[in-house]
């Protein structure tokens, strides 16, 4: 079972991926949901959806409020588009649930990862959990205004958003 | 009193910070708890690539400013952790060749204590921004753009966002009508303007580089205004960022993109972007322009009259007095280049003791602070004219008054194959094949401006395309050819030289640029016409019917 760490613990998933098989909620890919949401089949609330790196997240955004999970699937470790993404779903969309980095996550990778939104991580199997959170931790100041969600870093004054 | 941007309580503990986490990921790669793979694109954020030899440190020199403890600092990292020299990149950094990697996190280390550092001078990111080495001195100028420098640096320091882009991403800055930092073979290019009003706001072009696919970057905005410049930088880096191609590393650049959407469509995305970033976008508030423009207000200059500091000067002396001084808008004052283009140096390579030596020469005279130029030579920007005899002495005990600036010799090169695992070719030995063949000051003036810009490979780190005459090192079945290009230019009306035929072998580089300048001795229109001229009106048919006519006659 996959190990996520949600917020600053670490949680068994349930949820069924894409392609995965099993008992768990299943996560729709983006072309399901909006395929169901065209039928007039989409759920009224407890959706999950599942990104691609070339996903348009502002197609969701009439559906917004029926999510309560978002994974943003990295193919590669560190692939730029996610992070606009995740900026977009918090910001534009103003998505406020659980928004999930999955597929190749890296240690290194997990605070800038949080500071445009996302509060989930899928852990590469064998990750420490306590240099996991370190590295969260790791930044006490940042130049730029983000979505923040798990990480605060003090911001320079004169610089608005 | 240093009119480098000064680090605040903020500032100073990012960087720290930062030097922190290299510390560990550092650690762990020695451990075996990172691999190759994954190290790279971390090392890569903090300037270290593994090169030939040993590692490459790449320093960032804020758009090329120094003081003179940073620069007494590099001096001191040349001698205790390298060879005891230093290499100025076109990109206004200094490179260390021979560090050792678990060194690199004590360099970081001692850099943070004045105030440097090396974060994202390289990988897939935004890069140190550059600019004009007359800034604040030139007398074109609209507005002084190193504000505006500074701004960019902090805002794009790692970004949240924009840290894992398809490919790397450049940015200069220029604050007057002539460009002397190549804005237009940058990612983007920020222009400050003046509107028939008087307002100062900014001209944006976007989409130039060089590399394999040379292009001239495109306007697209004529007018934003100040305060919304982050807003609109965001706007173009997230377009890219989503859209720009990153199924192949010679098509992710941004000018791929700009080029398969049309420049039209590209800032109406760009646009749009902007818009609907409103509420979100970084919004610059005039305290923080405020507080930005006071590192860099001007120095205490003296009221001093305007002189001839030549006349009646010895001749060493008035051949460097034309040849490597500006003209400053200040009464009494020089710009003054220092030049890193010695007959038998690597061009752009400095050694500790002449670092030390132009530190104090700083001091001195030109209120403690160093330029380093995008053409690889430094500045001292700020020298009063009754004190120029005394610097030329010093700086040619240094070795740094070679009287060459602006002619042939004075060539940008990148370290080549001697050093960098990318090239094709070497350009250290050209240089100095050149420099052999070009030995006579007289003639080199007589010949007035030529740019010779020299890269070792297609990624063209040494402006090739942008040369009056460009040499490019190819490999032909491991052997060293070099390609040759002219009627580039990096200023004034930007253009990409056009290749003159099959490339030359190593040992008759010199020579081919010796037949070149001969063409256009014979054919200039007088005195007054530029090689660059020349070759625009004539073309390339009399240069080529010179070289390979005679190459068809020894064959």
């Amino acid at each position: 079972m996959r190990k996520t760490l949600w917020r600053r613990e670490l949680r068994a998933d349930a949820w069924r991926y894409p392609g995965e098989s099993g008992e768990g909620p299943p996560v729709l890919t983006l072309a399901e949901l909006l395929h169901a949401a065209a039928q007039g089949r989409l759920g009224a609330s407890g959706i999950a959806v599942s990104l691609g790196p070339t996903d348009d997240v502002e197609l969701l955004a009439p559906w917004v409020e029926r999510l309560v999970l978002i994974v943003v699937q990295f193919e590669k470790s560190g692939d730029g588009r996610g992070f606009s993404q995740a900026q977009l779903l918090r910001q534009r969309l103003g998505y406020g649930a659980e928004l999930r980095a999955g597929g190749v996550v890296k240690r290194d990778h997990l605070y800038l990862l949080a500071r445009c939104g996302f509060d989930a991580f899928d852990l590469e199997p064998g990750e420490d959990l306590q240099a996991a959170l370190a590295q969260l931790a790791r930044y006490t100041v940042a130049y730029q205004a983000a979505a923040d969600t798990l990480v605060q870093p003090r911001r320079r004054e004169g610089l608005a958003a | 009193m240093v009119r480098v941007y000064k680090y605040e309580p903020f500032d100073r503990t990012f960087v720290e910070e930062r030097v922190a986490e290299f510390r560990d990921q550092t650690r762990r790669f020695l451990a075996g708890e990172l691999s190759e793979d994954e190290f790279r694109p971390l090392r890569l954020r903090n300037g270290l690539y593994i090169q030939t030899h040993a590692p490459m440190l790449r320093v960032a020199i804020p758009y090329g400013m120094l003081s003179t403890p940073q620069l007494r600092m590099l001096a001191h990292i040349a001698r205790h952790y390298d060879r005891d020299y230093g290499h100025f990149s076109t990109r206004q950094n200094i490179q260390f060749n021979w560090p050792k990697l678990e060194q690199v996190p004590d360099i970081l280390a001692e850099l943070a204590t004045v105030e440097m550092h090396a974060i994202q001078t390289s990988g897939n990111c935004i890069r140190n921004v550059t600019t004009d080495h007359f800034a604040g001195v030139a007398a074109d100028e609209i507005e002084d753009p190193r504000p505006w420098c500074e701004l960019i640096r902090q805002w794009s320091t790692q970004h949240p966002e924009f840290n894992y882009l398809p490919r790397k991403f450049k940015i200069a800055v220029t604050g007057a009508a002539a460009d002397r930092a190549v804005s237009a073979v940058h990612d983007i290019g920020v222009h400050l303007v003046r509107a028939a009003d008087g307002a100062i706001g900014f001209e944006i072009l976007c989409g130039g580089g060089l590399g394999r696919m040379p292009i001239i970057g495109k306007r697209i905005r004529e007018w934003l205004p100040q305060g919304e410049l982050l807003a609109y930088l965001e706007a173009i880096l997230r377009v890219y960022n989503r859209h720009g191609r990153r199924d192949n590393i010679h098509r992710a650049r941004i000018k791929v993109l700009v080029k398969s959407l049309g420049v039209a469509e590209f800032a109406r995305q760009v646009e749009r972007e902007y818009a609907a970033n409103r509420a979100f976008a970084p919004r610059v508030g005039e305290a923080e322009i405020a507080r930005l423009r006071a590192s860099f207000t001007p120095p205490p200059y003296l009221a001093l009259p305007d002189t001839d500091a030549s006349a009646g000067a010895p001749a060493a002396f008035v051949a460097w007095y034309r040849h490597n001084t500006r003209a400053h808008k200040v009464s009494g004052y020089r710009a003054v280049f220092v030049s890193l283009k010695k007959h038998g140096e690597a061009p752009g390579d400095m050694t500790s003791a002449q670092m030390l030596g132009l530190a104090d020469l700083a001091d001195r005279h030109s209120f403690g602070e160093v330029r380093v130029t995008h053409d690889q030579n430094l500045v001292l920007a700020d020298v009063p004219q009754q004190a120029l005899a005394t610097l030329h002495r010093s700086l040619a005990e240094l070795g740094l008054a070679t009287p060459n600036i602006g002619t042939l010799t004075d060539m940008i090169a990148c370290p080549g194959l001697d050093f960098c695992s990318l090239a094709n070719a070497g350009t250290i030995g050209v240089a100095r094949q050149i420099h052999a063949q070009f030995d006579d000051l007289d003639y080199l003036y007589d010949l007035g401006e030529i740019q010779v810009k020299m890269s070792g490979c297609m990624n063209a780190c040494g402006h090739h395309h942008v040369g009056h005459i460009g040499i490019l090192g190819v490999d032909k079945r491991g052997e060293e050819w070099y390609q040759i290009t002219l009627g580039g230019s990096a200023s004034g009306q930007v253009s990409l030289g056009q290749v003159i035929g099959p490339s030359v072998p190593k040992a008759q580089v010199a020579a081919t640029l010796a037949q070149i300048v001969e063409v256009y001795l014979e054919r200039r229109q007088g005195a007054d016409e530029s090689f660059l001229q020349t070759v625009r009106r004539l073309g390339l048919a009399p240069f080529k019917e010179r070289i390979y006519a005679e190459d068809a006659v020894a064959a």
